[in-house]
């Protein structure tokens, strides 16, 4: 009986104790945001009636600053984590020089940093990262020479066997030779003709063979692919392949562990050089199914998820009460390539003949605006210099807007009056798929017999660097226009006979030179504008048709604030920094 | 009796043999190269060809198969293509979330469905027995994963009961449980669909027996008769459905893992053909079927114990 009495307040004690703990105050750091209004002299285009719009100084009284108060987070308080829900089944390499899909490029990014970065939110903008400023170069012995002045105090993520220690020159250096190796990174042959130096502890000096403008050397040592900077002594102390899982760097957020098939825990690194995050840490979830991924944010489970790159799914998630959908970039460009060594499409006017055939307007509504949007050439104008606007191309007379009677037309006067057919791979994945499928109803109606088989998506990159489809859609991010062309357009990149065989699908060998002096040119004007007359000559030959870019899309609870504006981030996620916030 | 055990298990050493060259040889049909699909359609050929080489993929077939097959005899499940970590550290630590699963629903489908079965049995041919009928129907038609979604929708979003999506700490019992009950009623329910149903059809021949009628006519209880003498007699098929369900709930996990984004085997699974992990995918495969051939012995045995006529 006894016992039992025990037995019994030992439950009632527990259920008790539990039901407190459960009471105990919800843990957030306090945020207390304050408008303050101030008078500001803001430029403002006053409209007079009968008058040329003028802009004129006013004084007005605008809400301009927000004064956030963030007080320490208060003892006894759980931890804020923000919890993320990305669509994959697991990770691949968090080896910053290896993370080439988007769920490790997501994750690198919150755990180093370049000399330069990417502002964040706007991949657009450049400034310094672990430099102290952005150098200017200088001719010295017909190399052109960087020297980048390193930020003090930086300091590495401490690790079971390396504490935390200051990063230095030699960091830097081991970190560009590593991105160099073609046994220890996947963009070594971006690093070719590159050599870096230690001048002291926190000066680098990185000489290139042949000068590059900045638009295209600074990608190199900014916080993408490559250009992330490890730490030395901690990569050497744990080896590469521990490396792949336990990543150590500068960056706001460290590796605390990670669960393979299902999570990587981050804590914030107290001391980051900008200062501790906001966030206690993320929780990054691997969860590939969709479905999943949105009821775990409704049910309030997680915090920010990768979400569908479909209109509808944007209207549906938008109605929802406290969730907010962001649609950002950089965006995927998808664009048609031609295979201009098979018939008929060697012949110029049956490229034409399709591209007038194909109507933008009606690939665009499979995927909705704004989550897509047109594109005019194939290097996207609204992210990257080099690209030709809308403006552009129909001053050109190269807009090539849907006009199937002149289509049917054109295909009459190459010889094909009653049109041919076609056979195409495509793999399974939606963005794909569709595509295909439209254009094969597309050009079906200029008497175009477009076969479409379905394959899984590495078989249809497989199959397609073997040179299997005449027509070949692609849909890709390249940080700059150089890569673009290069990889696509210039005969080096010719699938299977070109010297480095890659994606040039089209075999198009007309642009070399444009491509090539543009490389070198370090005026960035002239360089634009060879990056041009390269795309002009492009739609000219109507080697590729450019349709379309599609666009990042994520949810998230109303109560997380990323801390910056989302334009565009390379990493194609929201972009998590020490200002990231979640807001109770 | 354990001479019979040990012989059972040393016929499954050829059968797990056949599943795992099985598996090698298929998941090397399937297109798709794991160097790539680790590295993604940015990388340089070299870097893939570079990775391909580190990942052991360019030896010969018959090298990496008895490589692979000299690892699992020595019980060693091998290295992850794609982590680098063992697999079977990761093996370790999602199979008690799936084990967690299938014998909570094998409980939910033996504790509703028997009695239920009986129940419509014992009730036949009135508006019970037809509404139990539609209902189970019902349940055999739906795909777990919808059922799972459903649920979520319901218990998780609308009124917040439970976790829609993970597993939970195993060290904390309490919010494991929690992530326990959704994907557990998800498949519980369903096979509970399929238990009751056939303890119905079961229970219907055994009730029309003559010795049935012999005791009701000794004046035995109506309980008894239905428990103690024609439950019994009945149990055999029903076991084998259940030992049936049993193995099939090891695939039905999958997709329930995946909706729930639970932790488990069905989820590396999952991941592993996503990642093109061969040997992940070939160690997974061969534990499924250990699995199978583990409950169907343990099926067989619990026939002896029902039904004291089989003797191994």
């Amino acid at each position: 009986m006894n016992g039992k009495r025990i037995l019994w307040l030992m439950v009632t004690m527990l259920i008790l104790g539990s039901l407190i703990a459960g009471c105990g105050p919800a843990a957030t750091p306090v945020v207390v945001e304050k408008e303050k209004v101030v008078e500001k002299p803001v430029v403002q285009t006053v409209v007079v009636e009968k008058e040329v719009p003028v802009e004129k100084e006013v004084v007005k009284t605008v809400v301009v600053e927000k004064e956030v108060v963030v007080t320490a987070t208060p003892e006894r308080k759980e931890p804020v984590i923000l919890r993320l829900g990305q669509n994959a089944a697991d990770l691949h390499s968090l080896d910053p020089h290896f993370a080439t899909t988007t769920q490790d490029r997501s994750l690198v990014d919150m755990v180093f940093n370049g000399l330069v970065r990417y502002k964040p939110g706007d991949g657009s903008v450049i400034e310094p990262d672990l430099a102290e400023e952005l150098p200017e170069p200088e001719m010295v012995d017909g190399k052109q020479v960087w020297i980048f002045r390193l930020r003090r105090g930086v300091m590495c993520h401490p690790t079971d066997t390396t504490p935390s220690y200051e990063l230095t020159a030699e960091d830097v250096v081991y970190s560009l030779q590593k991105s160099a190796n073609p046994e220890r990174s996947a963009y070594a042959g971006e690093y070719t003709g590159m050599t870096v130096e230690a001048l002291d502890d926190y000066t680098v000096k990185i000489t290139l063979d042949k000068p590059l403008s900045p638009v295209l050397f600074f990608p190199k040592v900014a916080n993408y692919s490559g250009g992330f900077i490890v730490c030395k002594k901690a990569i050497e102390a744990m080896g590469d392949d521990a490396f792949k899982t336990h990543p150590v760097g500068t960056g706001p957020f460290m590796v605390q562990s990670y669960s393979p098939g299902e999570k990587v825990m981050l804590v914030a690194n107290d001391a980051y050089f900008r200062g501790r995050p906001l966030l206690d840490g993320v929780e990054f979830r691997y969860m590939p199914d969709i479905s999943s991924r949105e009821a775990g944010l409704l049910a309030g489970e997680l915090d920010v998820i990768n979400g569908l790159t479909d209109e509808v799914w944007v209207d549906k998630m938008s109605k929802e009460e406290g969730i907010r959908v962001d649609v950002f970039g950089v965006g995927e460009v998808a664009t048609v390539h031609f295979n201009t060594t098979v018939e008929p499409l060697d012949d110029p006017k049956v490229r034409k003949a399709i591209a007038y055939a194909l109507d933008r307007d009606e690939f665009l509504a499979l995927f909705g605006e704004p989550v897509a949007e047109n594109v005019y050439s194939p290097v996207p104008a609204k992210f990257l210099p080099g690209g030709l606007t809308r403006a552009e191309v129909e001053k050109l007379g190269l807009a090539y807007d849907v006009d199937r009677e002149k289509a049917k037309q054109m295909l009459a006067e190459a010889g094909y009056p009653n049109g041919f057919s076609l056979e195409v791979v495509t793999s399974e994945m939606t963005g794909y798929r569709r595509i295909y499928e439209s254009m094969q109803a597309q050009l079906a109606e200029v008497g175009i017999d477009l076969k479409v088989n379905v394959v899984d998506h590495s078989t249809m990159h497989k199959l397609i660097r073997e040179d299997v489809n005449p027509i070949v859609v692609y849909i890709a991010w390249r940080p700059n226009a150089d890569v673009y062309l290069t990889r696509f357009f210039h005969s080096d990149s010719i699938v299977v006979t070109g010297a480095k065989p890659d994606t040039n699908f089209s075999h198009y060998d007309q642009i070399d030179d444009l491509i090539e002096a543009a490389r070198v040119e370090t005026d960035p004007d002239k360089q634009v504008d060879l990056w041009k007359q390269a795309q002009i000559k492009i739609l000219e030959d109507m080697v590729a048709y450019p349709l379309q870019y599609h666009q990042q899309v994520y949810a998230r609870s109303e109560a997380v604030d990323y801390g910056h504006e989302l334009i565009s981030v390379l990493a194609l996620y929201p972009g998590i920094t020490e200002n990231t916030r979640i807001v109770k | 009796m354990l001479r019979y055990i040990v012989t059972r298990i040393a016929l499954s050493i050829p059968i797990l043999l056949a599943v795992f060259t099985l598996v090698f040889i298929v998941v090397r049909i399937i297109p798709g190269d794991p160097a790539e699909a680790a590295l993604g359609d940015y990388a340089s050929k070299q870097a893939v060809e570079a990775l391909r080489e580190r990942m052991g993929l360019n030896d010969p077939l018959i090298v990496q198969y008895l490589r692979f097959l000299g690892d699992l005899l020595r019980g060693d499940l091998g290295i992850s293509m794609i982590s680098g970590k063992p697999i079977s550290e990761q093996v370790a630590h999602v199979l008690p979330y799936t084990l967690q699963l299938t014998f909570a629903s094998i409980l939910i489908g033996t504790l509703f469905g028997i009695p239920l079965g009986v129940f419509t049995a014992t009730r036949r041919n009135t508006f019970i027995d037809y509404l139990g009928r539609i209902i189970s129907l019902a349940g055999l038609s739906v795909p777990a994963f919808y059922f799972g979604i459903l649920l979520i929708l319901f218990f998780a979003i609308k009124i917040d009961l439970f976790p829609a999506v993970g597993g939970g700490d195993l060290k904390k019992p309490v919010e494991n449980l929690k992530h326990l009950v959704l994907p557990a009623l998800t498949l519980g329910l369903i096979m509970t669909t399929s238990v009751t149903r056939l303890t119905r059809s079961a229970m219907l021949n055994v009730l029309s027996e003559d010795y049935v009628r012999t005791a009701r006519a000794k004046g035995l209880r109506e309980r008894a008769v239905i428990i103690k003498h024609a439950l019994r007699s009945a149990m055999v098929p029903i076991i084998s459905i259940i030992g049936l369900w049993a193995a099939s709930l090891i695939g039905d996990s999958v997709m329930t893992e995946v909706v729930f984004s639970r932790p488990g085997l069905g989820k590396m699974l999952v991941g592993a053909i996503m990642q093109r992990d061969y040997a992940a995918l070939q160690s997974i495969m061969v534990i499924y079927a250990a699995f199978v051939v583990l409950i169907n012995l343990v099926t067989d045995l619990i026939y002896g114990l029902v039904d004291p006529r089989i003797s191994h």
